[in-house]
């Protein structure tokens, strides 16, 4: 599946995007925690933090870790707060 | 006069005339304060009170109130901040806009917890407060000069510890969105700066030496560092790092950054905007208000010395919005609003309408086409000084529709008249609730329903009454923290709002206001500004949409539809959960 980062997420990953192989979003967020430390202060643990959102297909937001994940979806990681 | 409240407050605002050249100060209850606090409550408190809801906005004797409020030169970050409250000339109905820095300090040192001012002045004028001492100097040397202008050549005349608000030559030329600026900030929405040139006010000066004193001054102190500290944290890093600006590639890959009229909600040439892009070829500098900790203004160079603050409701309003991609022309055009003093918001969306018309044969201005970078910067300039084609679109899009006909209102992308900001409406429907309801209109800053939509707690293509709540939550969030006056962008730091703002009060105050009794007074606020409107003529099928966003699906996402039967079950909703 791809995963693209935007905002604050794509700073700390220095990548826009890439591909990756998840069943959950819990395993999606580990995997990109081990790979990306610097994403240390967006996730903990299996999830994301508060101030950061993540969304599939550009569609629906979601944040439960088990939340299952198809290869073809594609999960955005962004910054939850839009207001400007 | 003898200060009822003691804490926070000087207990009575400051009345000008500016047709007599005299003024008064009025005593304010320690009740009053605490039901509205300062801000846009006060405000709307005190535009209650003066009783002229019926006005032309534009008339001599319309108030237009300068509102401090408790938390004004406390140690408290984000806290250095005014609202300008007033009936809006572009909607008729109430308008709060909100800027920061130095102003409100100052202004609340000339020992007044507001300052309202009525009349007009015989000739264009500069407005002088010292320390509460008022006179009025003649301003026409200054006509027709930018805000930047204005406010140095006061300051250097004045003196530096002057602050100055000023209008520009669109608040001169009563441009119905015109602003009102200081230090490069403006209270932006609404056209208060046209309410200010209606007074022949060209600016107002304010120096004070009245300071108040806080309730409980450690734990105040103690407070306001944790704060602070707080702030550096990585709710406000998207604000730090990038600028609201960030949204934009977002906002594009979300399908909900407006494009050409809101035609499409994805732009083609969307990544040459985005900060990220813009900043490998344009020098960049980061700027704070004064008393912040956040730091969100990023200041982009366009090769001079005079450098862009760019927010994404400008990058949005003056590319997408109207077509277009090049960067350096929508940092010329944010510049051009700035210096003239028009909101870029309703600029954009003004001329992004009037692109619309023209491409449908309805405006005979050929060369005013969506793409067009010359075109933009030829139109705000015309719309600046009231000339040619540029005096209908001064007017705002609801008016503009209602002179080019056709039913072209269906397009003008307003809301009670307030051109709608950077959010699509039918792919966040909680949104498109707040806007509209929104008692200025269509508004992110008095709703902020957009973060219900960037989460899972509702569908944002398919709002359901379970939405309301959420909109009717960030509303009273929103008339909480700009009464209090604390910056919206730390709404992710505080763990729980009410009882912080609670415990803020209680330092600055010494009152023992709870958490409960903070949500109360939110809801008094968003009934007062209600109140003011129904006083103003409102009528419930204002709190609707267009029709372009009713009934039709977004263009290239078929799942994004409102329909209007929903909106209007949802605005139903609200008014029923409201009480109204």
């Amino acid at each position: 599946m791809r995963v693209e980062f935007f905002g604050v997420p794509r700073e700390r990953a220095g990548v826009a995007e890439l591909e990756l192989h998840a069943e959950t979003l819990g395993q999606l967020i580990t995997t990109l925690a081990n790979r990306f430390p610097s994403l240390g202060d967006v996730i903990t643990g299996d999830h994301l933090r508060s101030s950061f959102v993540a969304n599939l297909n550009g569609d629906r937001f979601v944040s439960d870790p088990r939340t299952q994940l198809g290869e073809h979806d594609c999960v955005l990681i962004l910054s939850a707060d839009a207001g400007g | 006069m003898t200060n009822p409240t003691r804490f926070g407050y000087h207990g009575c605002y400051l009345r000008v005339d500016v047709s007599l050249g005299s003024a008064e100060r009025v005593p304010l209850t320690e009740t009053v304060l605490r039901q509205f606090l300062g801000g846009s409550g006060l405000g709307a408190w005190l535009l209650l009170e003066e009783g002229n809801a019926c006005l032309d906005a534009l008339a001599a004797d319309a108030p237009l109130a300068f509102v401090f409020s408790p938390l004004v030169g406390s140690p408290l970050t984000t806290s250095a901040k005014f609202a300008v409250v007033g009936k809006s000339p572009l909607t008729d109905r109430i308008n709060d806009s909100l800027a920061s820095s130095g102003f409100a300090i100052a202004g609340k040192r000339c020992g007044c917890d507001a300052i309202v001012i009525v009349g007009r002045a015989p000739e264009l004028s500069t407005l002088i407060i010292d320390d509460g001492r008022v006179r009025l100097e003649s301003a026409e040397d200054l006509r027709g000069t930018a805000c930047h202008v204005a406010e140095t050549t006061l300051k250097t005349r004045l003196g530096s510890d002057y602050q100055v608000a000023s209008i520009g030559p669109a608040g001169e030329h009563l441009v119905r969105y015109a602003t009102i600026s200081h230090d490069g900030r403006h209270a932006g929405r609404g056209g208060s700066g046209a309410v200010l040139g209606s007074k022949n006010l060209k600016a107002i000066a304010v120096r004070g030496t009245a300071r108040c004193e806080w309730a409980h001054p450690r734990e105040l102190t103690d407070y306001s560092k944790a704060l602070s500290k707080r702030s550096f944290g990585p709710a406000t890093a998207k604000y730090r790092e990038l600028g609201t600006a960030a949204n934009l590639l977002t906002f594009n890959r979300l399908g909900v950054l407006p494009t050409r009229n809101f035609q499409s909600g994805t732009f083609d040439e969307a990544v040459s905007l985005s900060p990220e892009e813009i900043r490998q070829t344009h020098s960049r500098t980061r700027a704070s208000c004064v008393a912040c900790t956040i730091g969100c203004e990023h200041i982009y160079s366009l090769g001079d010395e005079k450098g862009v603050r760019l927010e994404y409701e400008s990058l949005f309003a003056l590319g997408p919005l109207c077509g277009v991609g090049d960067a350096d022309v929508v940092l010329r055009a944010s510049r051009l609003c700035d210096d003239l003093g028009i909101d870029t918001i309703s600029a954009g969306g003004t001329i992004a309408f009037a692109m619309e018309c023209v491409e449908r044969g309805w405006l005979d201005e050929p060369w005013l086409s969506f793409g067009s970078g010359e075109a933009i910067l030829r139109a705000i300039e015309l719309i600046g000084r009231r000339e040619g084609v540029g005096n209908l679109l001064a007017e705002g899009s609801r008016r503009a529709a209602q002179t080019i006909g056709h039913h072209s209102i269906a397009f003008a992308p307003q809301v009670k008249g307030l051109e709608i900001p950077g959010y699509e409406p039918r792919a966040l429907q909680t949104m498109a609730l707040g806007f509209a309801v929104g008692a200025r209109g269509a508004d992110h800053n008095r709703s902020g329903a957009y973060e219900v939509d960037f989460s899972d707690k509702v569908d944002r293509k398919h709002a359901t009454v379970d939405a309301v709540h959420y909109a009717i939550e960030t509303e009273d969030k929103a008339a909480l923290m700009d009464s209090l006056i604390i910056c919206k962008f730390l709404r992710g730091v505080f763990e729980d709002f009410y009882a912080e703002a609670a415990d803020m009060l209680r330092c600055v105050t010494g009152w023992d206001t709870t958490a409960d009794e903070c949500r109360e007074t939110a809801r008094r606020i968003v009934h007062a500004k209600r109140r003011f409107n129904l006083l103003a003529g409102w009528t419930p099928e204002e709190d609707t949409l267009p029709d372009r966003f009713l009934d039709t699906a977004l263009d290239g996402d078929p799942a994004a539809v409102l329909s209007r039967e929903q909106l209007g079950t949802l605005v139903t909703e609200y008014h029923r959960q409201r009480g109204w």
